[in-house]
């Protein structure tokens, strides 16, 4: 059992947990991810690491409700247990001093992008920062995000908020010397920006998300293809180079379950 | 929405329709009953509703009572719905205020022996459609502007020939040709059959045509990189080859017309190992230049790489010809060659087979190999070859000597036409070709309106079918051009970006493109491409797409409706069921209609529910219902195959199986769910599926929940 130190809601639907989880925060680093299990019945919920406290023993995560499991973790509160958290999984990310990054992020997933962004500052980078949701108020990490980054944009899909869209970013890449691009978020997000990147060749890493069952490179639910190949996003990943990833592929494979999903969750408001 | 809401004041019209309604059904009765329903304030009966007499009391009541709902029960929508919208229309009430209950088809003609039954149920479906109609909103349709400019990708004949069509009815043209010339596979032609007309006079004539032709703009060595936008607006990026050099154009609507490839057979029959190995094509391309040697003895093998157990699974149509033209020439040219075709099947169809006929006049002999015991071609030397076939009328094995081994390989997508799609967003087949909308009611269209196809990129065809089919892309694309718009769907999906959670769910489930995914994952709904089918908000997990007019609110508000005022029988009492069926618009419900019409009797337990498409039917609903009480539920699409939103019945079938796998820990028994399809024409099928469906759940006993829910 794993207690919830502090639990916040950021947006409607988008919760912060904070766990009290020592050995896991002690070796945690930017980039990995935890698998947590809200009680026996649920499914394995894959979240990327928001931030490690190595002295206060706590890692945070942010999660959507977006399904039965997710929901039913919404509903916990700071005090409550979680049956089980692993991890930490997959590889770190490459933390190194590149020069300049660009960090982008979308969605719930500005969170863990902003543990990264925070690593590339402290290992010497020029960090510009990107953050953006489909709309206003479902924007996260705003604050944050601006803390860690030497530049920082906002971005919405309607434009209620900042940019509407990435395209802003085409200039950005035409006018400065970007050494690396870091994405995280959701599929559309990932592949729009490493269209954008592709141009001009900069290398750009992105984490997927797939479907994931066991996180240990055993069952192969979150195979993706990567330059051709055949990849675990949870042990050979989760990040990969943008420009190699079949996101087609990916995007159909995360739809595979949708009317299992849905059934779920419409039971689930029921009970 | 915090809106001041409008006191809702609904009016409903029960029709007789002479004899066939108020033969059956108490009219009167239900009239009563309909004033007694929450927010009616007027109900009226007419011999006629139809008639202008019923139609001006409807117009009179709107007047009058001030209505802002209209319900009329008569007859089917099918035909009469247009009427009772304008009348609604004529007296200032948005036509999607209005809601149709079909109370002859689906009640009194197929229940002729229970009136008190059909009574009752046209009382259910009246109260029903009252509490759908409560939560209607007026509708608007939206009118799109179309461009009247169309890229056509490709320049071989059959491109060419559809630019020049819809260049001579006045319209831009932009023609993009990969190669640096016109002409594609024609080019590399020689004698077309079957005139044996010369494949360079054709392009001598038609090549200067399109060029001299100014409505036409012209883009050789060009390929399309990016296309964006909707019918009526493209906006599409083209690449000059091997260089960035970048154009932007704008049209409103796109023919595919990039041809295919001849499929090189690679480690089949010494090809490329002896020189005298060759396809058909490369035959043609050395008796083009001249440049034949002459042969001795020539082997054709038919279906090289063709019509296999796995892969390329297609008859490629035209290599009988192809093959019977070559030896027809190679005859004329040496009249002592020795010709030896191997064949399969012998596929000679229409007017061809005058060149079989000639052929075997020609002396040019056919031997028939079992595809299981192909052929084998072996070197003798550089030059010469050793052919050996098991004859299956024979049953043995023969040997001949060659010097000159023709391969028939079928036409192929290629390369660029498999990067294409993507790109255009319309599907390639499972043979690699492009993939039409339906084979019978759409065969140039692609699904995402405004994109046709025509020549080889569709599939193998000779010369002629494509020029025809270049002429039928050009004339349907030629349709909203001439419009110059069109008018796009009032039933179309709509997404509440509060309650979406960028799934994108949405975005893959919508066969039309018509829901695109924004850079953080908000859908986009693309108006024009929207049929209304109501795929994508069964699919969405959240709820957060709806599909306008057919809303989870209003579905729901008539399936609470169907049981809430219910008294259902004590258990003391002989059980009857009450069966909830979801129909879809076009087939099931035609079916039923049809039932109606032939006036074939099924149990009165039936309660329909039209939809658009039986994919629009959520888990939701089905889970309501049984939760309100339905004792089965049985969903009816158009046979697999013919939906017409492509496969929106197989997407239902497989939330049914779906479902049936959760039903039980509901405790619900999961025969009590139910899909079936029936076409418009059988109307004995839809009766016989819900009088067995009936009889089953009348054994099953009622609906555990059923129990629960009444407090019985």
């Amino acid at each position: 059992m794993y207690k919830i130190v502090t639990k916040r809601q950021l947006v409607p639907h988008i919760n912060l947990f904070e766990f009290s989880a020592k050995e896991i925060a002690a070796k945690t680093k930017p980039g990995q991810f935890v698998i947590l299990r809200v009680d026996e019945r649920g499914e394995r919920i894959p979240l990327t690491v928001a931030d490690a406290d190595v002295e206060k023993g706590t890692i945070t995560v942010v999660c959507h409700e977006v399904g039965k499991t997710t929901k039913k973790l919404g509903k916990l509160e700071g005090g409550d247990y979680i049956l089980d958290l692993l991890g930490p999984l997959g590889k770190p990310a490459e933390i190194e001093k590149f020069g300049t990054v660009i960090c982008v992020g979308g969605g719930v997933m500005v969170a863990p992008l902003h543990f990264q962004a925070k690593a590339f500052r402290e290992a010497g980078n020029k960090v510009i920062g990107v953050i953006g949701a489909r709309t206003e108020n479902q924007l996260i990490f705003e604050n944050e995000m601006r803390e860690v980054c030497d530049e920082f944009y906002v971005a919405t899909d309607d434009g209620t908020k900042g940019h509407k869209g990435l395209d802003f970013l085409k200039e950005l890449l035409k006018e400065k010397k970007i050494d690396r691009v870091i994405a995280m978020g959701p599929i559309v997000t990932l592949k729009s920006v490493s269209e954008l990147t592709r141009l001009n060749g900069i290398p750009t890493i992105v984490t997927l998300i797939p479907i994931m069952v066991d996180a240990m490179g055993m069952c192969g639910a979150c195979r993706v293809t990567v330059g051709g190949k055949t990849m675990f996003a949870c042990v050979d990943g989760p990040d990969f180079d943008g420009h190699q990833v079949d996101f087609e592929e990916l995007m159909a494979r995360l739809k595979m379950f949708t009317p299992q999903e849905k059934l779920a969750f419409v039971f689930h408001e029921e009970e | 929405m915090e809106m001041e809401k409008e006191e809702l004041r609904i009016g409903v019209f029960v029709c007789h329709c002479g004899f066939n309604i108020g033969g059956v059904i108490d009219v009167p009765a239900v009239v009563e009953y309909a004033q007694t329903l929450p927010n009616v304030v007027c109900a009226e009966e007419n011999l006629y509703m139809c008639s202008s007499a019923g139609l001006d009391l409807i117009k009179e009541c709107i007047k009058n009572c001030n209505l802002n709902r209209v319900v009329v029960a008569s007859c089917t929508p099918a035909t009469h719905e247009p009427v009772f919208r304008s009348a609604c229309e004529e007296a200032g009430l948005n036509k999607y205020l209005f809601e149709m209950v079909n109370i002859r088809e689906h009640s009194s003609w197929v229940h002729m022996h229970h009136p008190k039954e059909a009574t009752e149920k046209a009382k259910d479906l009246i109260r029903m459609a009252v509490a759908k109609a409560s939560y209607f909103e007026p509708q608007i349709e939206s009118e799109l502007e179309i461009k009247p400019s169309a890229l056509v990708i490709g320049g071989g004949i059959s491109g060419m020939t559809a630019a020049m069509c819809l260049a001579r009815q006045g319209f831009d043209v932009h023609l993009v040709e990969k190669e640096a010339e016109f002409g594609g596979m024609l080019r590399h032609l020689h004698k077309l059959q079957p005139t044996e007309r010369d494949a360079s006079e054709v392009l001598r004539e038609a090549i200067p045509a399109v060029k001299a032709n100014t409505n036409i703009h012209i883009h050789l060595s060009s390929l399309v990189k990016e296309v964006k936008g909707f019918i009526g607006n493209f906006d599409v990026t083209l690449q000059k080859n091997d260089s960035n050099e970048l154009e932007q154009i704008k049209v409103g609507t796109i023919i595919v017309a990039t041809g295919g490839e001849v499929f090189k057979p690679l480690g089949m029959y010494g090809y490329q190992e002896n020189e005298n190995v060759m396809t058909q094509l490369e035959l043609e391309q050395l008796l083009k230049k001249g440049k034949l040697k002459k042969p001795k003895k020539v082997v054709m093998i038919q279906c090289v790489g063709a019509r296999e157990k796995t892969g390329r699974t297609y008859c490629s149509r035209i290599c009988c010809m192809v093959a019977l033209n070559n030896a027809l020439l190679l005859k004329k040219l040496y009249p002592d060659v020795e010709i030896n075709i191997l064949f399969r099947d012998l596929q000679t169809y229409g007017e061809y087979e005058d060149f079989y006929r000639e052929a075997r006049a020609n002396f040019i002999n056919f031997i028939r190999y079992d595809p299981d015991r192909p052929p084998k071609v072996a070197s003798k030397s550089d030059t010469k070859l050793m052919v050996t076939v098991y004859d299956a009328y024979l049953g043995a094995e023969i040997e001949m000597d060659s010097d000159l081994v023709v391969l028939s390989t079928p036409l192929i997508q290629h390369e660029d036409g498999r990067k294409l799609s993507p790109i255009l967003k319309v599907p390639l087949g499972a043979d690699g070709f492009f993939f039409e909308a339906h084979p019978k009611l759409r065969p140039i269209d692609f699904t995402s309106e405004g994109i046709y196809v025509c020549g080889t990129a569709h599939g193998p065809k000779d010369v002629t079918e494509s020029i025809a089919q270049a002429y039928a892309a050009a004339s349907r694309a030629g349709i909203p051009m001439a419009l110059r718009k069109i008018r796009a769907e009032a039933v179309k999906a709509l997404v509440d970006k509060d309650i979406c959670v960028n799934c994108d769910a949405c975005v893959v489930s919508c066969i039309f493109n018509a829901i695109e995914a924004e850079t953080f994952g908000l859908p986009n709904i693309i108006e024009a491409n929207c049929k209304g089918c109501g795929v994508c908000a069964a699919e969405c997990p959240m709820g957060a797409m709806q599909l306008v007019h057919f809303t989870d609110e209003q579905i729901l508000a008539a399936i609470e409706a169907l049981f809430k005022p219910k008294k259902l029988a004590s258990s003391s009492e002989s059980f009857d069921p009450i069966v909830l069926c979801f129909a879809c618009q076009w087939c099931s419900y035609g079916a039923a209609d049809l039932a109606g019409v032939s006036r074939i009797q099924y149990p009165p337990n039936v309660r329909i529910i039209r939809v658009p498409c039986s994919g629009r039917v959520d888990v939701l609903h089905v889970l309501k219902a049984f939760q309100n009480g339905a004792d089965g539920v049985i969903i009816t699409g158009c046979l697999i195959g013919d939906c017409h939103y492509i496969d929106g019945n197989m997407k239902a079938k497989n939330r049914v199986d779906v479902m049936k796998k959760s039903l039980g820990a509901l405790g619900i028994d999961l025969e009590r769910l139910e899909i079936g399809f029936a076409s418009s024409s059988e109307g004995k099928k839809f009766a016989t599926m819900m009088t067995n469906f009936v009889e089953k759940i009348r054994r099953l006993g009622p609906n555990p929940l059923r129990v629960k829910v009444r407090g019985d």
